[in-house]
């Protein structure tokens, strides 16, 4: 028994309706192998909301001081004002080491005498000490371990760097891949988006900039409420390919970039699966690569069945829903040159992520020309496939002297939030719909 | 019989994973809905495609044509909980249109995804038969003159209880086969959709139809109507479901002459054989049309058990 175990009715999750959608073209010229394909997990019908646990981790370092750690305080009781009743929760003060806020040890069940409780503890955080990102998540981890069948979500807060070595962030990230589910929020502009990254990529979770800390409130709230809404707790995508067949890559592509090819697990003869982390009534997209054995002109092969499964089914043959990938071999070339929209879509927006990426850290190491090459490219990525938010946060750091062409030149006077929302929401792509 | 059901069919192109019931190879990937090879028109000039014990079919461009239009797919399926079934469907491209290879080719896909799926009936077959005319109508834009056509017959021969489903468009044809004699004696159990028996039953002026009898009337593509006729047939001794184009019954319409033909074969070589025997039956006939033939042997359904 935790000390949070009073009896609370266990919610059990009736599973949510699970489609995937296949987008590619299939055909091939001859002797080629690759395959590409999209594939669209979208959940609807919600089902019956699940056990949840909500971990709400927040900087006290002392450059908290003044109106950042009055806005977390704010932000965090406007997180707990979120939480459903019965859902576990537990808030963490993070500065050298890890110390439990609300409740005592473990966890508290959500009602109405804990939130005012947790609420009234939250009022009295400090902001004095260090920062120490890695003991924070293993803190959050021991108490994520107690709800093993719950969907367990964190939010991290920080405001600066992370004072620990960086073997032992490392290990600490790792230790808690699968347990968790974490979205990473830094406030000012002293804390480093890769450092945040590392988390949030490694835990399922987003990254963010939040430059003004007023606006930590309303973040905060809706972070819980996604969580909330969540009901699958441990989604993974499974990947089947016919013998002979090696996988290039398997990438998500929407909402955001994350590359999971190397999160692969063995899941049976000639299948692999990939973590999702918690899932609820959404659509996420995937882009496939396989290169398969090729076969004669007029041969069809399935380059690879897809399906999705829940973490205590890995092995198994329920899968939530399944879609094919296929590969069909012609010496027509028009059909066999064409690319498929979407696929042709998600590779500009990896395309776009990378650019930035690149263009922004050879800004930071004072590499000019390499900068203005990779954001030239960025732009003219960002105006051809529509993505207005990514194309305003680069009007921030460059200077669009054409669209067209894309040449640009390093703003000298860029504003440093801009550059770090622009490099937090890198990843972050746009959808297209189907055609035909 | 000689030839016995199989439930399990070996994967054709790698040759070793057992597959029940499904599309492709658990293995290899490889398709086993076994269908023509595609070349550059869109059909091959010579397919032949048998299943282990399940059925066989044989398709060949003849001497005048100058592109095979029929198409032909064939399956059984054994899903863990579904009755084993083995199905064909046979499509043959109305040859004064252009592209129709596409619409029979497109029109036995759509069939056969139909028939493998669901319980057989009047009603399964109807919708096949729907599915097929959508897709062959779905080749080109609406308004397009002289769209692709294609006819179709289509068999399922439900293992559970025996029955044959028979459902076709336009002059494809169905024949029972069976010996001299037997409890379920041979005949033609589909009624061509052409002028001329359409001036029979009174519905075309005898006039008109006399111009063209061997014009179809009803037919797959987006011009066309595709409503199926239906017949069952739960047989009382053994023999074979046989469909076909015109390239075989123009020469050899007697369902007689026809079982003569196929069953001898069918015992000692199966239904491959079967299949070919009367392919080259219609060959040596003077065939004149693309032949299209595909053979379910039926044991009797007591002898399943």
């Amino acid at each position: 028994m935790t000390p949070s175990g009073t009896a609370v009715e266990a919610e059990f999750t009736v599973p949510a309706r699970f489609t995937l959608h296949t987008d590619q073209n299939p055909y091939l010229a001859p002797g080629t192998t690759r395959v590409d394909a999209v594939v669209t997990v979208n959940a609807t019908g919600g089902g019956a909301p699940a056990d949840a646990v909500e971990i709400i981790v927040v900087d006290c370092s002392g450059s908290m001081a003044g109106e950042k750690i009055r806005s977390a305080r704010r932000a965090t009781a406007a997180a707990i004002a979120e939480l459903r009743d019965g859902v576990a929760f537990a808030v963490i003060a993070g500065d050298h080491r890890a110390q439990q806020v609300y409740p005592d040890a473990g966890t508290a069940r959500a009602d109405e005498r804990t939130r005012a409780e947790a609420t009234q503890r939250v009022g009295l955080l400090r902001a004095d000490g260090g920062t120490a990102i890695g003991a924070w998540l293993r803190a959050a981890r021991g108490l994520a371990d107690r709800h093993p069948d719950a969907v367990r979500h964190a939010i991290l807060l920080t405001d600066g760097q992370n004072g620990e070595d960086a073997p032992v962030f490392t290990r600490a990230v790792q230790s808690c891949v699968g347990t968790f589910t974490c979205d990473c929020r830094g406030v000012g502009t002293d804390w480093r988006v890769d450092e945040l990254r590392t988390v949030s990529s490694a835990l399922l979770g987003t990254v963010d900039i939040v430059a003004r800390p007023e606006d930590l409130a309303a973040d905060f709230r809706a972070l819980t409420g996604a969580a909330m809404a969540r009901n699958v707790p441990d989604l993974w995508l499974r990947l089947w390919t016919p013998q002979g067949a090696v996988v290039r890559f398997v990438k998500q592509v929407a909402p955001a970039v994350e590359d999971l090819t190397d999160r692969r697990v063995a899941a049976g003869r000639q299948r692999g699966a990939y973590p999702l982390g918690a899932w609820g009534a959404e659509s996420r997209d995937y882009h496939l690569c396989v290169d398969v054995m090729p076969a004669a002109v007029g041969k069809k092969v399935r380059a690879a069945r897809v399906d999705v499964v829940r973490g205590d089914g890995l092995y198994g043959d329920d899968a939530l829903a399944e879609a094919n990938v296929i590969a069909e071999w012609t010496d027509d070339a028009s059909r066999s040159s064409a690319i498929d929209p979407r696929v042709a879509h998600f590779t500009g927006q990896v395309a776009l992520a990378g650019a930035i990426a690149d263009g922004l850290a050879a800004r930071e190491a004072g590499d000019v020309p390499r900068a203005e090459e990779r954001l030239d490219e960025a732009v003219r990525l960002a105006a051809e496939s529509g993505h207005d938010d990514t194309a305003r946060l680069l009007g921030g750091v460059v200077e669009v002297l054409d669209v067209k062409t894309g040449t640009v030149r390093l703003r000298p006077d860029a504003d440093k939030a801009g550059a770090m929302a622009l490099d937090a929401r890198s990843t972050r792509t746009i959808t297209v719909g189907r055609t035909g | 019989m000689t030839t016995e059901i199989s439930t399990v069919v070996l994967c054709p192109r790698c040759g070793t994973s057992p597959v029940a019931g499904d599309r492709f190879c658990e293995t290899c990937g490889a398709d086993l809905r076994e269908r023509p090879a595609a070349t550059a028109s869109g059909t091959a000039d010579h397919v032949e495609i048998t299943l282990d014990g399940g059925g066989a079919a044989v398709s060949d461009r003849e001497y005048v044509r100058t592109r095979n239009e029929d198409a032909v797919a064939l399956k059984s399926v054994d899903a863990a909980e579904a009755p084993l079934r083995a199905v064909a469907v046979v499509c043959d491209g109305v040859s004064s249109v252009r592209s129709s290879e596409l619409a029979a080719r497109a029109a036995a896909d759509a069939a056969l995804d139909v028939l493998l799926e669901g319980t057989a009936g009047e009603g399964h077959t109807r919708r096949a038969v729907a599915a097929a005319a959508a897709a062959a109508a779905a080749l080109v834009p609406r308004g397009t003159p002289e769209p692709p056509a294609c006819t179709l017959v289509c068999g399922v021969h439900d293992l559970a209880d025996g029955v044959l489903t028979v459902g076709w468009v336009g002059d494809s044809r169905a024949y029972w086969l069976a010996e001299p004699g037997a409890a379920e004696p041979a005949r033609l159990l589909t009624a061509d959709h052409t002028a001329e028996a359409a001036a029979a039953a009174g519905t075309l002026d005898p006039a008109l139809a006399a111009v063209r009898p061997d014009a179809i009337t009803r037919w797959l593509g987006a011009d066309g109507d595709a409503e199926p006729d239906l017949v069952a047939l739960t047989p009382a001794g053994p023999g074979a479901l046989l469909l076909c184009t015109d390239g075989l019954w123009k020469y050899l319409p007697d369902a007689d002459v026809l079982a003569a033909l196929a069953l001898p074969a069918l015992r000692s070589g199966g239904p491959h054989a079967a299949a070919a025997a009367l392919t080259a039956a219609a060959l040596t006939a003077g065939g004149a049309d693309n032949v299209t033939v595909a053979v379910l042997p039926v044991h009797l359904h007591q002898e399943e058990r």
